[in-house]
């Protein structure tokens, strides 16, 4: 995906000394004549030899192209590490051939944490993206929680590819391991009954517990909750945390009951809560709302 | 007082957990195989893992004096990986029939895949070939129809139900497995499964009937001393002493001794410590002067 290529190329073109310049350039068109499977493993490994650390911190017009070459490419918490190793990935010449799956599969393989996340967020940007659906899958399974953003955030991988089983997990599995759901991309378009249903009965047994329900959770519901999920809102309502009763707010929007939410705007006090209320009136009702009520980053 | 923890992975403890649950009076444990965080990618992995566990692991414990039994299986997790899963079902006769295997576990569910439940139902017609005891993980998430699922497919391949486990259950989900006649067995977790407090309410609730205390202690947070300080509080709480004995001990020996692996005679003697014993001239000692017959106080 020559686009994909140019996008990063320029992006990483200003964030490189000559040497690092020098080493991924050397190494990338190593990569495209052809190079044997343990070799590539090792570029993609040396790449943190050369490749200076930091965020990529991408500029909004280059946030911009790369959104526009895919819709839901987002690099915005991309590393420039990150960013060099899916360069030499998609520098392969091959890449649309069985050799180059299996390559990149032997690179999953033997990859340590970093590594991991860069090729799981170079998926998206193959062709034929859903060769790689059991290694996305896969992805899904670790207990670490930057793999499991790399696979499923910032990417629209799992919206475009994953079956509906492995969606919902996916969803759930971020709210129990308090991963932001608010970036996994195409989340409102890909609700459902049974998503609703899981996470009405993880609210449940978080309740059992004696413990608060994760705010994310009520992304989950949509407008599948039915009298079930506005009960379930209902509580989280009367509940002690602000950022819970925020999140509920725009649930209800979300369930589509501008009823309930107009006569709680009449009577709410807390002016972080209205202020999420009237927003939600407003039609602010999108994942991306839940920006705001992340703790983890801005 | 005595007590069985039946379901602790010390492959992932230091012997300074081993001396703190012999003080405890930890004196028998079951260590089901189960997953260990870093996905397995060749079945030497599985082979070397599962020898361990009737091997090393078991006379690491026993320079403790705590006496070690194991389940073998093939995890749900990792019954994704499919061509691997096929492989490890291949070897698991080889050790699952091994003396001291007191049941085939933890296996079951993780996402509530196809490939889980293909993996599931191999190791229960296995089980029911050999009239073996089953230890089932249930999922984290959508617990309570990871369950469900777990009885029914159970219950359809023809496991009796006195020889079902169910670990890891909590509120929401006790009074279907033990409605259904299996064992329900608790794991106490700090901050995420189960805390001492609602496992007490639990058994206030539901009496002492096929409950079962244990820890899951692992290679995450969690603590093996669990059942020990479960039982404390139960007692403070004014929880009949018998019952206490009945869910962290009597409970867990009764249902696995069915296996026909566990001595009982042998494991009410008081246990006699000979570190100074060999396995294949390996020692767990580090120059300390060796503990020759001391007994652990129960």
């Amino acid at each position: 995906m020559t686009d994909a290529k140019t996008c990063l190329a320029g992006m990483l073109e200003h964030r490189l000394d000559e040497e690092a310049r020098g080493w991924l350039a050397q190494s990338s068109a190593e990569v495209a004549e052809g190079v044997a499977v343990a070799r590539f493993c090792a570029l993609i490994s040396l790449a943190s030899r050369f490749m200076p650390r930091g965020a990529l911190a991408p500029e909004a017009d280059e946030r911009t192209r790369a959104e526009t070459v895919l819709a839901g490419w987002n690099t915005e918490r991309w590393t420039v590490l990150e960013a060099a190793r899916v360069a030499l990935v998609l520098a392969r010449s091959d890449l649309a051939e069985t050799a180059a799956e299996e390559a990149l599969e032997e690179a999953f393989r033997y990859a340590d944490g970093g590594e991991l996340c860069a090729l799981y967020r170079s998926l998206a940007l193959l062709p034929d993206p859903e060769r790689f659906l059991w290694r996305a899958a896969e992805g899904c399974r670790t207990n670490i929680r930057p793999v499991f953003e790399a696979d499923t955030c910032d990417t629209p991988y799992p919206f475009l590819y994953f079956d509906d089983v492995a969606w919902n997990q996916l969803c759930i599995k971020a709210v129990f391991i308090d991963a932001p759901l608010w970036r996994v991309f195409g989340l409102d378009r890909r609700l459902s009954p049974e998503l609703a249903r899981m996470a009405l009965d993880l609210a449940d047994e978080r309740r059992s517990a004696g413990r608060d329900v994760q705010h994310e959770l009520w992304l989950c519901l949509g407008p599948h909750g039915g009298e079930r999920g506005l009960a379930s809102i209902e509580r989280e309502l009367e509940s002690e945390s602000r950022v819970g009763r925020r999140a509920a707010a725009i649930a209800l929007a979300r369930a589509d009951a501008p009823g309930r939410l107009a006569e709680l705007l009449e009577t709410e006090r807390d002016p972080e809560v209205l202020s999420t209320m009237q927003r939600a009136r407003d039609g602010h009702t999108g994942r991306a709302e839940f920006r705001a009520l992340d703790q983890r980053s801005a | 007082m005595r007590f069985f923890d039946p379901h602790i992975h010390m492959t992932s403890r230091t012997t300074a957990d081993f001396e703190a649950m012999a003080a405890a009076g930890i004196r028998a444990v079951i260590e089901p195989a189960f997953w260990l965080g870093q996905p397995r990618t060749t079945i030497g992995a599985f082979v070397d893992y599962f020898a361990s566990l009737v091997g090393w692991e078991r006379f690491r414990a026993s320079q403790f004096g705590i006496q070690h039994y194991c389940a073998i299986g093939l995890n749900s997790k990792e019954a994704n990986n499919e061509a691997l899963a096929r492989e490890v079902l291949e070897v698991l006769p080889r050790f699952a029939l091994k003396e001291g295997v007191v049941a085939i576990g933890e296996i079951g569910y993780d996402e509530i895949t196809d490939a889980e439940e293909r993996a599931y139902e191999a190791q229960l017609q296995f089980a029911l070939e050999h009239d073996m005891v089953v230890m089932v993980h249930s999922p984290h998430r959508d617990k309570k129809r990871g369950i469900l699922r777990s009885l029914d497919v159970a219950r359809n391949v023809g496991v009796p139900m006195e020889k079902l486990v169910i670990d890891h259950n909590n509120e929401e989900t006790v009074e279907d497995t033990l409605g259904r006649g299996a064992w329900a067995a608790f794991t106490i977790y700090p901050h995420t499964k189960m805390g001492s407090e609602r496992m007490a309410q639990v058994v206030e609730k539901y009496g002492p009937e096929r409950i079962i205390v244990d820890s899951s202690a692992d290679w995450g947070v969690s603590d093996p001393l669990s059942v020990p300080k479960t039982a404390k509080l139960m007692l403070e709480r004014g929880i009949d002493p018998e019952w206490v004995t009945l869910t962290t001990w009597q409970n867990a020996l009764d249902v696995y001794a069915q296996s026909g692996q566990i001595d009982v005679d042998a494991l009410l003697a008081e246990p006699v410590i000979d570190q100074s014993r060999l396995f294949n001239d390996n020692s767990v000692l580090r120059g300390q002067e060796p503990r020759v017959d001391e007994t652990v106080p129960n």
